[in-house]
This record gives structure tokens, C-alpha cells and sequence, in this order.
């Protein structure tokens, strides 16, 4: 498309891949540029002095150019200031950098979504309660891919939302009163408009909310397993 | 016809290697037939024969012809402290520095969800079965510094903690000999973070 050189972007490594002895290939999720894969030549040589600085849910400004598919990494800089993720917030790490890679087309840029992610992993870097900035990251993505949810007022009837009634939420339409017992995703009405606000005060909305995104997620994703959801569930389980 | 099949079918070989395209897998394919028939044919026999009698050892899980490797088997070493390394050129580097005795495991890998490398994929269950001999008092994480080999280290030293080990990880900061003036932004951001005590 754009043979043009883009210089200082903030963005974020996604993931590596080795692509020679000494080169690699980071799929990068950048500001204004949205997901981008660079070649990072000779990254993988001992001395590279970006060998240590590509490394992901850390915020680096980078500059690349070319004109094809991959272009090639120029420069890269450590912006610093967040400390490394550790423990089980890595492995929610990886949750978001798999969302992004699975549901991002290529260099489409999404503002919004880069600044959720950038609090949820600041969120998440900090070690404290990470639950409201990563619906707030799942919410946003949803928004920004076009799905974006309806959460104050009943589909089929337009009515508002009332919190202590119960809904059914379907996939691709939004919240209805609930009737049927084959509905999944099934939650109280408080949930619904607590998301709204983004308010995860009450456990029972964190609860639900993490459902409900679950299988909203799996639901745009067509099917597609999360590798990291996976590895997840298996860790809990040993 | 059947002399140009063999070739495709040895370029299509070495592509398994990795970071070899089609480019540089027919590039080494004509080096080894035309330059170094020589070395082709010790390629070939030394592959063979690794395939052949190499496995992994029972105890660390390297490499091993035999059913328990020399090193596991040697009693000049402590059997008490149990180091858990990525891959075999991890252990080569921590022997390199004559600093420890113990004994060793290899993973094989890292933690890496994003690739599909899982708890599963390292065969966890072995080793705590090999840190739970009863014997191993200590185990010390050595898994890189990156974020999957943090995240291996974080679920190995809880699993670990819980089977009743005392757990380890080595520290990580500037280098000997290391100048705050030639050291990258994150190692010593992270050193800051990790300070300790002067006591
Ligand atoms: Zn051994």
C-alpha cells in the first residue's frame, strides 16, 4: 500500500517469531497504525541491542518503512515506566495479545482499542484489581470490530434495562427478558447496566460480565480456540 | 526423473530446519552435493546414529544415549539441588560457570501460550516426579528472563511450592563488570525495582 516511513509510533510487541538465525519477525500492535508485522533484522544476533528491548506489554516507540506486507523495523526505543508483567498476569497478558492477533486485521488503526489495552496492561503490570480494565479492553475490541454491545435497554421491546429483572443476551442482537431455558448467556439486569457504567464493584457483576464476554468473544471468533485460555485452564488444573 | 526428485526431496529436508526458506535450503542442498560430498555423508551418519541411540535421559531430560546420563549418575555432584533450565545449551552456559554442583532438568522449551506450548506440551507431571524423588531439597529456577521463560518460573515455583519444595530463581540485573552508562533502559529499571538491602 503506503511505501512511507513511519517514524516514533507507540506500539506494543505482540509476539516474535524467529525468522532466520538472526532475524525476527514482531507482530506489533501500534497506535496509529494498528497490527503491523515488522522484520527486526539481525534481532536475534547476541549483541543486537533490540534483542532485549522487543519484549512484549511493554510500551516502546518504534519507527519502520517499506511498501509490502512485513515492513522492516528501523529503530526501536524503550518508553519504560511499566513494570514487567509477573505471575498469572502474564498469562492474562497473552489472553489479550491472542484477542488482538486473532481478531485484528492488518494495519487498521483503532485508537479506543490501543488505549484499553494500554490500561489493562497497566492494570495488569500493577498487580492490583484487573477485572474492570479488561472488560473495558473486551468491551472495547468488541466495539471497535463493529460488534459493539447493547446494554441499556431491551432489544425486542426497547424497554430500559431494570436491574432485578433478568435477561437473556444473544449473541449478535443484545439483552431480552428472558423466557426460554435454552438461552446461554443469561444475566440479571444490574450486570448489564453496571457494564455500562463500567462499574465492577459488585462481585456478582464481575462474575457475570466475564461470562458474558466469554462467550460473546467466542462467538466473533468463530469458533477458534484461545491458546491462552487453554494453557490457562490446564495450569489451574495441575 | 528419479535423480530430481531425490534433490527436491533433500531441499524440501532441510527446510525443517529453523529460519530455512526454499532459497537457502537449495542453497545448502547444492553446497553439500557439489562442494562437501564429504560432510553430506557425515551429516547424514551423524543423524542417523543420533536418531538413532539418542534419547532423553530419565532423570534430566536432556539428551542421553543411555537410559541415565553421565551427569546424573556422577556422585561428585549434590543430588539435593534440583536447577531447571529451557533447553541443553542453557545447562552448557550455567556449567560454564563452575558455580554449581547439583544436579539438573531440561524442559525442552518454555512456557508459551501464544504458540500452543503448554503444561501438557513440557510434560510438567515429569518433572515433579523427578523433584519429588525425595532427595531434591532445592530447586532453582534458571528459565530466561523473557516473558515466557517469567511465566514458566511463576507456575513451576508455585507447582514446585506445593509438592513441598523450597524453590529458587536466579537473580537478574546488571552484568559484572556492567556500567549503568552501557546498560539497557530495562535491566537497569528492572535492577532498580529488584534492589536489595545493603546490609
Ligand atoms: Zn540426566
Amino acid at each position: 500500500m503506503s511505501n512511507k516511513r513511519v517514524d516514533g509510533q507507540p506500539a506494543f510487541v505482540l509476539h516474535l517469531h524467529p525468522y532466520s538465525e538472526t532475524s525476527l519477525v514482531v507482530d506489533v500492535f501500534s497506535r496509529d497504525h494498528g497490527r503491523v508485522p515488522l522484520l527486526a533484522r539481525g534481532a536475534r544476533r547476541p549483541r543486537s541491542a533490540m534483542r532485549g528491548m522487543l519484549m512484549a506489554f511493554q510500551p516502546l516507540e518504534l519507527g519502520w518503512f517499506g511498501g509490502g506486507e512485513v515492513k522492516t523495523l528501523a529503530k526501536a526505543e524503550w518508553l519504560g515506566g511499566m513494570p514487567l508483567l509477573a505471575g498469572r498476569c502474564l498469562l492474562l497478558g497473552y489472553y489479550l495479545n491472542e484477542l488482538l492477533m486473532k481478531m485484528l486485521a492488518r494495519e487498521d488503526a483503532h485508537v479506543a482499542l490501543y488505549d484499553a489495552y494500554f490500561e489493562a496492561l497497566r492494570a495488569l503490570a500493577l498487580g492490583g484489581a484487573d477485572a474492570p480494565e479488561l472488560r473495558r479492553f473486551e468491551k472495547t475490541l468488541l466495539k471497535e470490530l463493529g460488534y459493539g454491545l447493547t446494554l441499556d435497554a431491551d432489544v425486542e421491546t426497547g424497554e430500559l434495562i431494570e436491574p432485578d429483572v433478568e435477561y437473556a443476551y444473544l449473541m449478535e442482537r443484545g439483552p431480552v427478558r428472558k423466557v426460554g431455558a435454552g438461552d446461554t448467556a443469561v444475566v440479571c439486569g444490574k450486570t448489564l447496566l453496571d457494564m455500562a457504567a463500567d462499574d465492577y464493584g459488585d462481585p456478582r457483576t464481575r462474575v457475570e460480565s466475564k461470562l458474558l464476554m466469554r462467550q460473546l468473544i467466542a462467538h466473533h471468533m468463530g469458533g477458534k480456540p484461545l491458546q491462552s485460555r487453554r494453557v490457562f485452564m490446564e495450569l489451574q488444573e495441575l | 526423473m528419479a535423480g530430481v526428485s531425490s534433490l527436491d526431496e533433500l531441499i524440501e529436508a532441510l527446510r525443517c530446519l529453523p529460519g530455512v526458506g526454499p532459497k537457502s535450503a537449495q542453497r545448502m542442498a547444492y553446497h553439500l552435493l557439489q562442494r562437501d560430498r564429504r560432510g553430506a555423508e557425515r551429516l547424514a551418519k551423524g543423524l542417523d546414529a543420533a536418531l538413532q541411540h539418542l534419547h532423553h535421559c530419565a532423570r534430566c531430560n536432556n539428551f542421553s544415549e543411555a537410559e541415565v546420563c553421565d551427569q546424573c549418575l556422577s556422585t561428585r555432584r549434590d543430588p539435593t539441588q534440583l536447577c531447571i533450565v529451557e533447553m541443553p545449551i542453557d545447562l552448557n552456559s550455567m556449567e560454564q560457570t563452575h558455580a554449581y554442583s547439583g544436579l539438573y532438568y531440561v524442559l525442552m522449551g518454555r512456557l508459551s501460550p501464544l504458540d500452543g506450548i503448554g503444561p501438557k506440551e513440557l510434560a510438567f507431571e515429569r518433572l515433579f516426579n523427578r523433584a519429588a524423588d525425595g532427595v531434591v531439597k532445592e530447586v532453582i529456577l534458571a528459565t530466561n528472563f523473557t516473558n515466557e521463560g517469567e511465566a514458566t518460573a511463576h507456575y513451576l515455583s508455585e507447582l514446585l511450592h506445593a509438592r513441598g519444595l523450597k524453590v529458587s530463581r536466579i537473580a537478574r540485573g546488571l552484568p559484572v563488570g556492567g556500567e549503568l552508562e552501557y546498560s539497557d533502559a530495562a535491566t537497569v529499571a528492572q535492577a532498580l525495582l529488584e534492589r536489595r538491602d545493603y546490609s
